[in-house]
């Protein structure tokens, strides 16, 4: 088997760190760490402990599988809207790249709207209309990152659109579908992988400082944001509330950006020298 | 470069910075008009009488179409009318209902609260550039070397990777435990007094400014990169200039391009992070103001307060736009695509 990343130690650092964190996110909760939301399992706001390995908040419950649940939702939260503003971008940008026309041009109009807004500003004014919660952060993160991934899919599209076998396959008669489905999406597919990985961070980010704010997941779901909020306000007395699970969340997006990064020089390394 | 070209270029720019304002009024409006929960209710409270209601709708013509609505709330924002805001100065987040709606205009409070949202944009942004420009010409220049490589890889992913509330957070741990000079909170105007000022102003600054540091000292790294494998360095090269006159007449300038576009990408970045610096370190700025206006429903303060921040983030897009052109006169032949 042909081992990833040869000689790249920073992206198998960045692939070790994430499987990590995914084996305490999925895995970990369902190891003897103790009950997440059981009242007075300990003292409150008591250290680290034996018992209670990352300490315990203000009622007392114990933080470790609150910090491993944390991960595991900012994991969810962030892929799953992401995947979707993949197959949205993937869609829109190879039509508006390929067909060109009134078409491309109201997609870059509607990308220029939505590119003036700074994106927290429209993930607050967003969720405002949907109501707090996930259905908010996840229309957020689809439009706050689709417009930045469709011009990537279309400027990726442009480029290929004119090669000589795609006049070729047309020209022989090819079919609307044939020619987006075998000649160009196996070419766009690399930019939108390593596009995908930067949105995934970019996602974490948006998410977690919208449950910062207060307005991401609502109780009892709790994300790394939003175990960081909840431990600000104790944040003199018991410091580890707040800062652990901050901790894990910027190994979490640190990880994903050299990952990132890595698979950039794999799928695109002119792009990563800049040479193009 | 003909002047002219020049002018054309820029009020073919600016025409296109209209248009997308336009867009971005026409959402911003639907949006909040799509937002559950009437104006009255949100005013009055659940329980006014149905006669107050009315009176209100009335008031404010509430029963109008929508159009004529937008139209109404559009000519007043031009004219500096941006509305009345439902509460009073909001200072903290946590209540959820107005205490009082002493009909304060929003573009007084507007007013009141930019200078510290500017003054720590301002920071940020001069902290990131002198920071991270230098980093990423550096980083550029020995680009040759693994371990610089590796190393400036590794801190630009931090940089972007840690979000700018847990930093902030760890700051005001650190230093409102340790008395280390510099203050959480403790706010007062840059003009009353600019010693306790900056003291207060350093810590959002630099939490503010980490994410532009990194993204600068990446953009500028790719840049210069990028310059370097062209042929006119080989040229200038070839010709003996020495290195450090290739660099720079021929790499910081060629350079400068990319890092003009991200200035502009910061300046959006740091629009909406100063809501979250603003209220880690209490700083009575337009972010916090207006955050406190989502959570209490004050939507007229968040219609007008998106609308700012937009017509602020394309005018600094609108800026760039121009940079280039004068730095880089090819763009105006090949339009900006």
């Amino acid at each position: 088997m042909r081992i990833p990343f040869q000689g790249d130690f920073l992206s198998r650092l960045a692939v070790v760190l994430l499987a990590i964190l995914l084996l305490l996110g999925f895995v970990g909760p369902s190891l003897p760490v103790g009950d997440p939301a059981a009242i007075a399992f300990g003292p409150r706001l008591s250290p680290p402990a034996p018992g209670w390995l990352m300490g315990t908040d203000n009622l007392g419950r114990t933080m470790l599988p609150r910090v491993l649940q944390g991960i595991r939702i900012t994991f969810v939260l962030a892929t799953a809207p992401v995947l979707i503003t993949s197959v949205l971008a993937v869609v829109i940008g190879m039509l508006a790249g390929y067909l060109g026309g009134w078409f491309d041009e109201l997609v870059a109009r509607l990308a220029d709207v939505l590119f003036a807004f700074p994106s927290l500003l429209l993930g607050l004014i967003l969720v405002a209309i949907m109501g707090p919660g996930v259905r908010g952060i996840t229309a957020a993160i689809i439009l706050i990152t689709l417009p930045l991934m469709v011009r990537v899919v279309r400027a990726t599209t442009l480029s290929i659109a004119s090669r000589d076998y795609v006049a070729a396959s047309r020209v022989s008669g090819a079919s609307l579908p044939r020619l987006l489905l075998v000649h160009l999406l196996p070419n766009i597919a690399g930019a939108v992988v390593v596009q995908a990985t930067f949105t995934i961070s970019v996602s974490m980010l948006i998410e977690s400082g919208l449950s910062f704010l207060g307005i991401g997941v609502q109780p009892p779901v709790a994300s790394l944001g939003s175990l960081v909020q909840n431990g600000s306000v104790y944040l003199v007395q018991a410091p580890w509330l707040a800062l652990a699970p901050g901790f894990f969340l910027a190994v979490a997006i640190f990880s994903v950006n050299l990952l990132g990064d890595g698979l950039r020089d794999r799928l695109d390394p002119l792009e990563a020298h800049g040479l193009k | 470069m003909s002047y002219l070209r020049l002018f054309r270029f820029a009020i073919e720019r600016l025409a296109s910075a209209l248009l997308t304002l336009l867009g971005v009024s026409i959402l911003v409006f639907t949006a909040i008009h799509l937002i559950p929960g009437s104006y009255e209710a949100v005013m009055l409270g659940p329980q006014a009488p149905e006669a107050a209601r009315e009176r209100l709708r009335e008031k404010y013509g509430l029963d109008d179409p929508l159009p004529q609505q937008y139209m109404r709330w559009l000519l007043a924002f031009l004219g500096g009318d941006m509305g009345i805001a439902l509460c009073r100065s909001q200072q903290s987040i946590g209540q959820q209902a107005c205490e009082n709606a002493d009909q304060a205009p929003i573009i007084a409070e507007f007013a009141r609260r930019a200078p510290a949202t500017i003054q720590l944009a301002f920071m940020a942004a001069g902290m990131a550039n002198l920071v991270g420009i230098p980093l990423g010409i550096l980083a550029g220049l020995s680009a040759g070397s693994r371990g610089v490589r590796g190393t400036s890889r590794a801190i630009s992913a931090l940089g972007m990777g840690i979000p700018s509330f847990v930093l902030g957070t760890l700051f005001v741990y650190v230093f409102s435990v340790h008395d280390l000079g510099l203050t959480v909170g403790g706010y007062v105007p840059l003009s009353e007094d600019p010693e306790t000022n900056l003291r207060a102003m350093v810590l959002p600054a630099i939490t503010l400014s980490v994410f532009g540091t990194a993204l600068f000292a990446r953009t500028t790294r790719d840049a210069v990169l990028t310059v370097l494998a062209e042929p006119y360095i080989m040229a200038a090269v070839a010709r003996g200039e020495s290195p450090g006159q290739i660099v720079r007449r021929h790499v910081l300038r060629n350079a400068a391009i990319p890092v003009v576009t991200v200035s502009a990408v910061n300046m959006g970045y740091l629009l909406g992070g100063a809501a979250i610096a603003e209220l880690l370190f209490s700083v009575p700025g337009f972010g916090w103001y207006v955050l406190a206006a989502i959570h209490k429903r004050d939507y007229a303060v968040v219609q007008a307060g998106v609308l700012v921040a937009a017509v602020a983030f394309v005018g600094v897009n609108l800026l760039a736009d121009l940079a280039y052109a004068i730095i880089d006169p090819r763009t105006i032949r090949r339009g900006l695509g």
